[in-house]
């Protein structure tokens, strides 16, 4: 047996325009991407555009849900992840994103979890602006 | 631009005695580069090393390290906070300034110490978008490795004969924590950690330190018998979010590669710090290297991951095919960040 | 609502509290027998007490071959008077000193001992003291990682006392003021 000690910070991260007109949108269980000059929608939104650098546009809403890009199936979660039950991590695309978001995907079996199948978010009882107000996809029935 | 060639690396037993501290992990590892080239410590004139606090909670750890290089009289020395290889790429960098000929570069940690380095090094991460959700370095391989399986018509059993040529490489290599023969079929028979991962395809994390002695110009000569010359070094960084990504291939890789140089005349040994297989995939691929490439003989990172020192040893390594192996043309390999976000490559030459 | 500006984000990162190495152990050990150790470097002579095992200014290793014994009797070189701030969690209430001693025969000192056996006022720097320990041998320590960081020797002392001997004067422990 070994003993632990725990090193903790309490963080207060101050959020900016984009990511926090995406946290804001959480709040109010939507999601919000932003447009790129290039016309692409980038979900989550980031500050600069990953491809050329460039300042991003516009915010804008897509949906609650959208297909599988990739998943992996995690057999015994991490007390950090999102889940305390097997589930698969999933680079889900939202309709009318052009880039998945990464969330965890509680659908059962990892044979349930394909890419091409199509999710939801299911929200959290309360939310705050904070990613776990998504608490995780689930298969869209 | 100033010629500069690893002249001597060396590393710390992977079994140490029982609480060894870094420092004294460190200090042996040092004096056996130096001595591997006839130098001590007051032959130094610039020292760079590479750690993470992180992996032992202290903060200011390093500084206990610098005991280790000796530090009395005061040295000019320098840090970062990154894998050794860019501790190495600093030292290159001060080297070219002319005033100095010799650098000390070494790196360390203490991985054991973390309760969970899965945990631990989630706290690189997006503070936004992924350390919210604990999306672990496993788990995120793991999402490499789907996206690499998913062309190519690759399968598990790729990446568990990786495995298998890996430990079977490893043979013979004593900073190795696991080598042997196995089959694929029976790596296979494992279970997933996190899909299409297996314990097996994910580098045993292991303490340890290594140290490379860098020499510009014709004391390089004068001290090393067959000097690895450094004639191609460059670093670049992809996106961070693994959703922006297509995480099948790496530009950065390729890119990094294409101006090191490891595509004017081909390299016969490739050093790949890839920690989960997929990765290797995905490295061979975008530095463009064919099968008459021989990828990671010491086993590579997938037998050893000497967290902060394992792209400083792929360097070592390929400098022990130079030195030891009488290659001519080889390449080392260092990443960091999520999905091989960071890739650092360095070509090394013989002398003819 | 007004829209988000900041987000919480707790850290928690766990470690585990690393095995004491032999030569921490084996100091811990001597130190509950009475006997304090230091290492000797064989080049430069400096006596390192507690011993890490190599001499720093050196850099060469240092073994059981170097062992020393250090006076269980020194001097404050510095000292600090604590007024404890009733933060959550405090259990101190009144003031105390924690005092660095250089003991004789080591060249290193040692930090936070505590002088609760000496009145406040009394207390200077270059002041004699020695230490006793709980048993008639010594006392066991029970923090070894305080003690491999040179954070004096733990609770292995009960406490320390006034030798009566003349102050050492500033000059004598100058070196060793940081």
């Amino acid at each position: 047996m070994t003993a632990t000690w725990k090193l903790e910070f309490p963080y207060r991260r101050s959020v900016g325009p984009v990511i926090g007109a995406f946290l804001t949108g959480l709040r109010d269980r939507k999601v919000v991407g932003v447009r790129t000059t290039g016309g692409h929608v980038l979900v989550p939104p980031f500050e600069y555009d990953p491809d050329t650098g460039d300042a991003v546009g516009d915010m804008v809403d897509v949906g609650s849900s959208g297909v599988i890009v990739h998943a992996a199936w995690v057999v015994e979660p991490l007390r950090t992840h999102p889940l305390d039950r097997p589930f698969a991590w999933a680079l889900v695309r939202l309709d009318g994103a052009d880039t998945p978001l990464l969330h965890a995907l509680d659908c059962g079996s990892a044979d349930r979890a394909g890419p091409g199948t199509r999710v939801r978010i299911r929200w959290a009882a309360e939310t705050t602006g904070h990613l776990s107000d998504i608490e995780c996809f689930e298969l869209e029935t | 631009m100033r010629d500069v060639a690893i002249v001597s690396f060396a590393q710390a037993p992977l079994e140490q005695s029982p609480g060894q501290t870094e420092t004294l992990m460190l200090l042996p590892t040092i004096t056996e580069a130096l001595a591997a080239v006839g130098m001590t410590r007051r032959d130094v004139g610039f020292t760079c090393s590479g750690s993470a606090d992180y992996l032992t909670g202290g903060t200011f750890t390093f500084v206990q390290m610098l005991e280790a290089a000796g530090a009395w009289p005061p040295i000019s020395e320098s840090h970062v906070e990154m894998d050794g290889a860019w501790a190495l790429y600093e030292a290159w960098v001060r080297l070219q300034h002319g005033d100095v000929d010799v650098a000390l570069v070494f790196a360390s940690g203490r991985a054991s110490l973390g309760a969970s380095l899965r945990e631990t090094l989630t706290f690189q991460l997006d503070p936004y978008y992924l350390a919210p959700i604990g999306a672990d370095y496993v788990s995120l391989a793991a999402l490499q490795g789907q996206a690499v399986l998913a062309r190519d018509a690759r399968s598990e059993k790729d990446l568990a004969d990786i495995v298998a040529r890996r430990y079977q490489d490893a043979v013979g290599n004593p900073n190795a924590a696991v080598s042997g023969s196995t089959t694929a079929d029976e790596l296979l028979a494992a279970e997933y950690v996190v899909a299409p991962l297996r314990a097996h395809d994910v580098g045993p994390a292991v303490d340890g330190a290594a140290a490379v002695v860098l020499v510009a110009g014709d004391r390089a000569r004068e001290v090393c018998d067959r000097p690895a010359w450094i004639t191609g070094l460059d670093h670049r960084v992809d996106p961070h979010y693994p959703g922006v990504r297509d995480l099948a291939s790496s530009p950065s890789t390729k890119i990094a590669g294409e101006r090191a140089g490891v595509s004017n005349g081909g390299v016969e040994v490739a050093e790949l710090a890839a920690v989960c297989t997929p990765e290797e995939l995905v490295l061979a691929e975008a530095l463009g290297l064919g099968d008459d490439v021989a990828i990671n003989p010491s086993g590579g990172a997938l037998v050893a991951n000497p967290v902060m020192a394992t792209g400083l040893v792929r360097i070592g390594e390929a400098f022990r095919q130079v030195h030891d192996h009488g290659k001519q043309r080889v390449l080392g390999h260092a990443s960091s960040g999520p999905c091989l976000q960071q890739n650092l490559v360095c070509v090394l030459e013989g002398p003819g | 609502m007004d829209p988000v500006q900041f987000m919480s984000h707790h850290t928690a990162v766990e470690y585990k509290i690393p095995e004491p190495s032999l030569l921490t152990i084996h100091f811990g050990e001597e130190l509950a027998k009475g006997r304090i150790i230091g290492h000797k470097c064989p080049q430069c002579g400096k006596v390192y007490m507690p011993p890490r095992g190599y001499c720093p200014l050196c850099v060469v290793e240092t073994t059981e071959a170097n062992e020393v014994e250090v006076s269980n009797a020194g001097t404050i070189t510095t000292f600090s008077v604590i007024t404890p701030l009733q933060y959550q969690g405090q259990e101190e209430t009144e003031d105390y000193v924690q005092a660095t001693l250089l003991l004789d025969g080591a060249d290193t000192t040692i930090m936070v001992m505590r002088m609760d056996g000496i009145a406040i006022a009394d207390v200077r720097m270059g002041m004699r003291v020695r230490a006793v320990f709980p048993t008639a041998g010594g006392g066991a320590a029970s923090n070894s990682q305080l003690i491999a960081r040179g954070m004096g020797l733990g609770d292995a002392v009960d406490h320390w006392e006034p030798t009566g001997e003349p102050d050492l004067t500033r000059e004598q422990i100058a070196e060793h003021i940081l």
